[in-house]
């Protein structure tokens, strides 16, 4: 099991190199980047905004429903900002990736790799690395950042009215509480862990596409592990970045 | 490198080629592919014939031996040699491996090598792959937009042949040109190498289960079994050839080649509306 763990990592590490080569090279077309901007922002919106809606609305609840008669209200606010821009913004933005691009790319790697697409674009004399992990890998370390940057907004926004119509909080009390304990640092932070996730996605679907093989059966296989990996990854790094960066 | 007493160089000559995955596939092979030959690559499933092509331009990687194209190393000279290499071998996968989300036009396009495609107008272009369609017997103007997906099966093999002659190429390799065709296709399948290599002289390697094609394409044809070559000889010869090998295997093939016609008889037998004994439909 050490084994196999260790190759993932070494494939991975000799990807992300041959990634950054073809980049410094200049061998990645920035229309193929651009269009996976496309894909991968524009196209994850929707559920990203939906996520970040209820994300707020949630914290809101909660946090009212523990503070009452105890602490007060306004704190709701610096509660709401900070569950939903340090860890709920990120993360639930990059379970959306996983399930929606991550997965979408392993399963196309995957078909092309037990289709021979991918022996046949080596035959050509086209790269796979540059002609398609690197656009989708650049693309994903682009939109994830603004993708957690919209639904940090959304999510306070929904927070400060969910607030509001619940439990009475005035929008002047909660950005009182949330301006109280914010710290331009969070934000940072925020986008740093959503650049890590948005490089990690992406290397990690086309690593297990790539590696695909044994037909229709494989590509199923290979996209479910390759989902429990991107879970896995995500969950670890979330756990790693407070003891290195908000001590 | 060995050469032949006229003193010409193979195009395609495989050393000592030993591959192996769970068991040995390969196991010496020794071969050599004379300039403008095609020579077909006959074997059972299972024995090597597409790792053995494979292995000609670096898609599988053999454990010991080494390949060459027109005198040069495949895998001795590093991976600069291998990319120059590909650039004068295509290869027609068995399926056709045509890119899902590119159009028949875009596909093509990718047979032209990059450096090329970059000089050339777009209007050569364009001229380029009508004529390679043309040559496949296709109406560029019919599929030049579609997608893969809205073509059938004999028509994605053409445009992988399209797509591997496009560029000019000096070597072309086929594997399993024919499979998953019905007869009618794989004859033109078959028509379409034997007319490619007598117009472009190209050198071709045929991996084939296709006895009968195979004897009418090609210059030389070998048999692969159990990871060895057993045979290497002209189809007469082939024919001629008392080699218990050799002779089981085209038995096997005739023998199959006869439960087939007999079941497609009886098939056709049972239609309803034929007056064959279990035509229901026909009393009815």
């Amino acid at each position: 099991m050490f084994m196999g763990f260790a190759r993932h990592i070494g494939e991975m590490s000799h990807l992300t190199a041959n990634i950054a080569l073809s980049l410094v090279q200049g061998k990645v077309s920035l229309k193929s980047i651009f269009a996976q901007c496309y894909e991968q922002g524009i196209g994850s919106l929707p559920l990203v905004l939906v996520t970040a809606v209820l994300s707020g609305i949630v914290t809101s609840q909660q946090g009212g429903y523990q503070f009452t008669s105890s602490i007060p209200l306004y704190i709701l606010g610096s509660v709401v900002s900070s569950s939903v821009v340090l860890e709920l913004g990120p993360v639930m933005t990059a379970f959306v990736l996983i399930g929606r691009v991550g997965a979408r790319i392993t399963a196309e790697f995957g078909t092309m790799a037990v289709s021979e697409q991918i022996d046949a674009l080596h035959s050509l004399g086209r790269d796979p690395v540059p002609y398609l992990a690197a656009p989708r890998v650049i693309a994903g370390m682009i939109v994830t950042p603004i993708l957690v940057g919209v639904a940090n907004a959304v999510g306070v926004l929904t927070g400060l009215v969910s607030a509001r119509a619940t439990m009475g909080l005035g929008p002047e009390a909660f950005l009182y509480g949330a301006r109280l304990y914010w710290h331009s640092w969070d934000l940072f932070y925020s986008l740093s862990k959503a650049f890590v996730f948005g490089f990690m996605i992406p290397v990690i679907s086309v690593h297990m596409g790539l590696r695909t093989h044994g037909g229709a059966e494989g590509v199923g296989r290979n996209t479910t592990t390759s989902v429990v990996f991107m879970i896995i990854t995500v969950l670890v790094v979330d756990a790693t970045f407070p003891p290195l960066f908000l001590n | 490198m060995t050469s032949t007493p006229m003193g010409i160089t193979p195009m395609i000559e495989y050393e000592d080629v030993h591959k192996r995955f769970d068991a040995p596939v390969l196991s010496g092979v020794n071969l050599a592919v004379m300039p403008g030959e095609t020579m077909s690559v006959l074997g059972t499933s299972g024995t090597g014939k597409s790792v053995l092509l494979k292995t000609t331009i670096g898609l599988i990687i053999p454990d010991r031996g080494d390949v060459r194209i027109d005198g040069r190393s495949v895998y001795q000279d590093g991976k600069g040699s291998l990319r120059e290499l590909r650039k004068s071998v295509r290869y027609v996968f068995q399926y056709a491996a045509l890119f899902d989300s590119l159009s028949v036009y875009e596909n093509i396009e990718m047979g032209l090598d990059p450096e090329a495609l970059e000089a050339l107008p777009k209007g050569e272009v364009l001229d380029r792959i009508a004529k390679s369609l043309e040559n496949v017997n296709l109406d560029p103007r019919k599929v030049l937009n579609k997608l893969p997906a809205e073509l059938s099966g004999g028509m994605r093999k053409r445009v992988g042949l399209a797509r591997a002659i496009v560029g000019e190429p000096r070597i072309v390799l086929y594997d399993e040109p024919v499979t998953g065709l019905d007869p009618v296709n794989a004859a033109t399948v078959n028509h379409l190498i034997i007319s490619i290599a007598e117009r472009t002289k190209v050198t071709s390697i045929v991996v084939t289960h296709d006895i009968e094609g195979a004897l009418e394409m090609s210059d030389r044809v070998a048999l692969l079994d159990s990871g060895k070559l057993r045979f290497v000889g002209t189809p007469d010869e082939f024919r001629r050839s008392t080699e218990p090998l050799v002779m089981a295997f085209a038995d096997r093939r005739a023998a199959a080649a006869a439960a087939l016609k007999m079941l497609a008889e009886n098939e056709d037998d049972n239609l309803p509306g034929s007056m064959g004994s279990g035509s229901t439909g026909a009393r009815a």
